[in-house]
């Protein structure tokens, strides 16, 4: 079935399999940002905005998202030109692997949205269906406390940051995983 | 055929310290009276003082890069969600099949009958593949992704008609879609001739249980097997004579512990593609920790030559040693060569749980013998380990229960260790983050706890008696040969991690809550690790320099989302003095990157990043005289900084971009300006940890909160704190599962339980208490900039120090992981009745 979608801006109709969850049919136009981490709608990768509210997008038919309007990390902000929660992860160190981070930081602007100085309590609760194995959400939940405090236009509590973090565009985009070499 | 693993010289007999009649083979040497001379010799061999060149040892304020917090280079692609996992090169293959596999649906027996034919003639279904298959290799092996020979023993095929656990991999599709796949799957009915089965380790390891192997039917087989009671292994080392300490005036305890089957939980699914190139070579893109010992197993099982492979690794969404297993791998590889289509294969997250790896369970036996004077005479265990239906890793991980943890008082005179590594029909297990270190550390760190109390010691006090300290030669760690060694101890920050991590948690002054029924204790446990395996380990890395004074810095170390590569960048750019924005790192490419063992063992920094220290070193050489060709002042006057070479004496100086273009365009002489490194060592230096738990127990329901965790870690210097900070929290997250989570439980037929994050008791946001990292900066002259590893060691100390957390609180003891209410109040129940019965 044909379905339209507005994705971060863009509107665009969709060929979707009636069973076809939002998630595979967003990343196979490109959104690589949703990630998919489990069989469906339990890790919280994949979490984008649907017509404003966070969902699990591999936990939603795509059909059902029909004339909905689309928010993904993508649209929230540029390497060059980070968003203030996608900055103060970078800032507090908050990501390792990075998998979870897409849906994490969706989350975090939707509780910053509704909740502009949230307790450490209540910046759990946001994340408490986004899994991450590799920082023990310790430095997530730094990291928004930390943009909870920029958004309000409080000093940075991040840590020093080091010579690097001043927001100046980092180095070209890598070379991913072979320079394009293993392209055919 | 390149070189294949002899059976006869399998690396199981280097640890050879066991022979099949069940006698430990005592290392030798090692006793409490050794005489001057004996000692003077080990000094040469193990010298105290290290050959540490000039620029490893910078104080802080000298170091331009190192310690310093920079971004993690990859982050702002992780953030926006541009970087590019493993499943996220699909687009780049239009004609791109999906992989699925058939699994087996009971524990043990034979497949007797694959019925494939729905499948086939199903539309977009393009190959199906069983055991029959020619593209399917016959060839046994491991997946372990361990060093060459293998120390595991080859016991699996890819596809099985023997299958001995619920999820061995039986056939397998590729089809136009991920749906197609999966019905085709479906579609394929397997008919069985059932075994008996057997899933508890110790029923398993009864003569009369159901047998796994036959005798001669595995291949490389390690030390101690004895498949007629399902052991893959037995293991053992002692130094000095622990039955006679045992058998002595001493106060001799006993306590055993037991351990969760931890799932790995990688957000990031084992994904792999593989595809045939137009030079008919083989390449895979996949989510792995080890490139260059995936491309050896693959050649060695498809009979390829190693040349006509390329493993490049993308992103990687997480490890922790699942990912060090070639777990999927030869599925795609397969199914390509049947379809001679790019084939990619992603685990479902079910599958993660019941047919990927685990955390090896097990049931260790702390003993100690103590004087009247608190003096700890011998310390001995055992561990029984549950390897699951396949041995991979199981000798290895094993042996590390007691060499790493033991270490730690490594002036107890009397040491032993002992292993049974034993088959059951369960899920496969393997390498993961701790490696045998968390089971043994609860043993041990629980055990003493309750000594130190029923002795009336300060269980502080009585570790600091006896721990390790700069000076000492352990030779606990090396008693079982293998994978340890002998080591002469030159960094410890011991004492200040007890003392720092102390003051965080408050061990000195710590309210009580109003409540009666309410009690607050704290628990703490040490721990060591080591840094790397150690003379088992190969890094390499080699920089060349662009005209503009910016570098390409290519190594085989393997960044799987820990920031090594950012590690790398700094220890390249304290070495050239320039920014680490003017470097592009490549890391982890079979065909372009220099070889390297992978990452596992809390290698990468200390191996990878010395080679990274070498190879920019080597490049600094030439860059040194290119200045000193220009400035025309001899090299012996320059030094690198600040993007440039300048003279210590006349203050001149000379930018690397001026230096890039005359080496490159020169008019009379020119040169690429090259630098190579290779590194390895017989040097495993432990980092050390010291845990602190803080929790209230309500002694009416058993209920339990833990109010923080506080661990302090000594990682030598730090290269980046930021992100050794992150590893240090996420390990102790890892641990503090292993002490309050059920893990993948299993059910009679040994079937997981566990399909989804849902219903795994990874401990939530909300559920993690708040975690402080504290690091302890020591200084390692055998590490790069005397760095030591990092994101092992704090996997290994929640369970202990909580258990002595509640001890502490409201006196009873759980030993049995996961620590829950219910079995808290049981034992508060049992003292209550014992009370009673005075």
């Amino acid at each position: 079935m044909d379905i339209e979608l507005t994705i971060n801006g863009e509107r665009t109709r969709v060929e979707a399999g009636s069973a076809e969850d939002l998630a595979t049919v967003l990343r196979q136009h490109g959104y690589i940002g949703v990630k998919c981490g489990c069989d469906g709608g339990a890790c919280g990768a994949s979490k984008v905005f649907v017509d404003g509210e966070v969902r699990m997008a591999c936990g939603m038919a795509a059909a059902d998202a029909d004339g909905s309007e689309i928010q993904t990390v993508a649209a929230l902000g540029t390497q060059d030109d980070l968003h203030p929660v996608q900055q103060a992860f970078v800032d507090n160190f908050a990501v390792q692997c990075g998998f979870c981070i897409p849906g994490m930081v969706i989350q975090a602007v939707a509780l910053l949205d509704s909740n502009p100085d949230p307790t450490e309590r209540e910046v759990r609760e946001a994340l408490d269906d986004n899994v991450c194995r590799c920082t023990g959400y310790q430095k997530p939940v730094e990291a928004v406390l930390d943009a909870a405090g920029r958004t309000r236009g409080e000093e940075s509590v991040a840590a020093d940051g080091g010579r690097s973090v001043d927001g100046a565009p980092r180095r070209a985009e890598s070379t991913g995983c072979c320079g394009g070499e293993c392209d055919e | 055929m390149g070189p294949r693993a002899e059976p006869s010289r399998p690396a199981a007999v280097e640890v050879s310290a066991m022979s099949d009649d069940d006698e430990t083979a005592k290392a030798d040497g090692g006793t409490a009276s050794q005489s001057e001379t004996v000692e003077d010799e080990r000094y040469e061999e193990h010298p105290l003082e290290w050959d540490e060149p000039d620029n490893n040892d910078k104080a802080p304020d000298e170091r331009d890069s190192v310690s310093h917090r920079t971004e993690k280079y990859d982050d702002r692609k992780l953030v926006t969600g541009q970087a590019k996992y493993t499943a996220d090169y699909e687009a780049r293959y239009p004609d791109l099949a999906y992989a699925a596999v058939v699994r087996s649906e009971i524990p043990h027996g034979r497949v007797t009958d694959i019925d494939t034919s729905a499948a086939e003639a199903m539309d977009g279904v393009d190959a199906v593949l069983t055991p029959e298959s020619d593209a399917v290799p016959d060839t046994k092996y491991t997946s372990a992704g361990q060093s060459y020979p293998e120390p595991s023993p080859w016991d699996m095929r890819v596809l099985n008609e023997h299958v001995r656990y619920i999820g061995d991999p039986i056939a397998a599709v590729a089809a136009e879609d991920r749906s197609t796949a999966t019905a085709a799957v479906e579609a394929i009915e397997v008919s069985y001739e059932e075994d008996d089965y057997v899933t508890d380790p110790e029923d398993a390891f009864d003569e009369d249980a159901p047998q796994l192997f036959e005798d001669g039917e595995v291949e490389n087989e390690i030390v101690g097997h004895d498949y007629d009671r399902n052991r893959m292994a037995h293991i053992g080392g002692e130094l000095g004579d622990v039955d006679a300490a045992l058998d002595g005036d001493t106060h001799v305890h006993e306590t055993e512990w037991e351990t969760i089957r931890q799932s790995h939980a990688n957000v990031e699914k084992h994904t792999s593609l593989a595809y045939t190139d137009e030079d008919d070579r083989h390449v895979l893109i996949t989510s792995t920790q080890v490139p260059n010992h995936t491309r050896r197993q693959l050649a060695h099982l498809f009979d390829i030559p190693i040349r006509d492979i390329r493993v490049t690794k993308p992103r990687v969404g997480g490890g922790f040693g699942g990912k060090q297993a070639m777990v999927v791998e030869p599925i795609p590889l397969a199914l390509s060569l049947a379809t001679d289509r790019p084939v990619l294969y992603e685990a479902s997250r079910e599958e993660e749980f019941y047919a990927m790896r685990s955390r090896h369970p097990m049931k260790v036996r702390a003993r100690t013998a103590v004087t009247d004077d608190g003096d700890i005479e011998a310390i001995d265990l055992y561990a029984l380990s549950n390897t699951g239906a396949y041995g991979s890793h199981g000798m290895t991980v094993a042996g590390n229960v007691g060499s790493k943890p033991m270490p730690l008082y490594s002036k107890v005179p009397n040491a032993r260790f002992e292993a049974d590594i034993v088959h059951t029909n369960t899920p496969q297990t393997g390498a993961m983050r701790g490696y045998g270190a968390p089971q043994g550390t609860l043993a041990l760190e629980g055990h003493l706890d309750e000594v130190a109390r029923d002795l009336d010691l300060d269980p502080i006090e009585f570790r600091r008696r006896h721990h390790m300290e700069v000076g000492d030669l352990d030779e606990i760690a090396g008693m079982m040969g293998g994978e340890g060694a002998n080591r002469r101890i030159r960094s410890c920050g011991l004492d200040e991690c007890i003392e720092r991590g102390k003051d965080a948690i408050g061990y000195d002054d710590l309210e009580q809550p109003d409540d009666d029924h309410l009690h607050r204790g704290v628990g703490m446990a040490l721990s060591a690790q080591g840094t790397g395996v150690a003379g088992d380990e190969l890094g390499a890395a080699q920089i060349m320099m662009n005209e503009d004074g910016s570098f390409h810095l290519q190594v085989g170390g393997v960044d799987i989302g820990t920031g090594a590569d950012t590690a790398f960048l700094q220890i390249a750019a304290e070495v050239l003095g320039c920014d680490e924005d003017d470097i592009i790192v490549k890391s982890s490419d079979t065909d372009v990157t220099p070889f390297d063992y992978g990452a596992y063992a809390s290698s990468t920094t200390y191996i990878s990043g010395m080679a990274v220290k070498k190879a920019a070193e080597d490049a600094k050489e030439r860059i040194l005289d290119w200045g000193s060709k220009l400035l025309d002042e001899p090299v012996e006057a320059l030094e690198t900084g600040g993007g440039t070479v300048y003279s210590e004496t006349s203050g001149d100086s000379v930018t690397l971009e001026e230096i890039g273009y005359e080496a490159a365009y020169g008019d009379e002489e020119r040169e690429h300006i090259l630098g190579k490194g290779t590194h390895c060592t017989e040097e495993s230096p432990p980092p050390f940890a010291a845990q602190f738990a803080d929790v209230t127990v309500d002694e009416t329901t058993g209920e339990f909160e833990v109010h923080k965790l506080v661990v302090a870690v000594d990682c030598g210097v730090a290269i980046n704190p930021g992100m050794a900070e992150g590893q240090i929290e996420g390990a102790n997250h890892m641990s503090y599962e292993m002490a309050v989570s059920e893990g993948i439980t299993l059910d009679d037929e040994g079937r997981a339980e566990v399909a989804d994050f849902d219903e795994y008791g990874l401990p939530s946001a909300t559920e993690t208490p708040p975690i402080e990292s504290i690091l302890v900066e020591t200084h390692e002259p055998t590490g790069p900039f005397g760095a030591k590893s990092v994101a092992e060691v704090p996997t290994n100390t929640v369970p202990p120090a909580l258990s002595n957390a509640i001890r502490d609180a409201v006196g009873v003891r759980i030993r049995e992981m996961p620590i829950t209410a219910e079995k808290i109040e049981a034992k508060l129940d049992e003292r209550e009745a014992r009370l009673g019965d005075l």
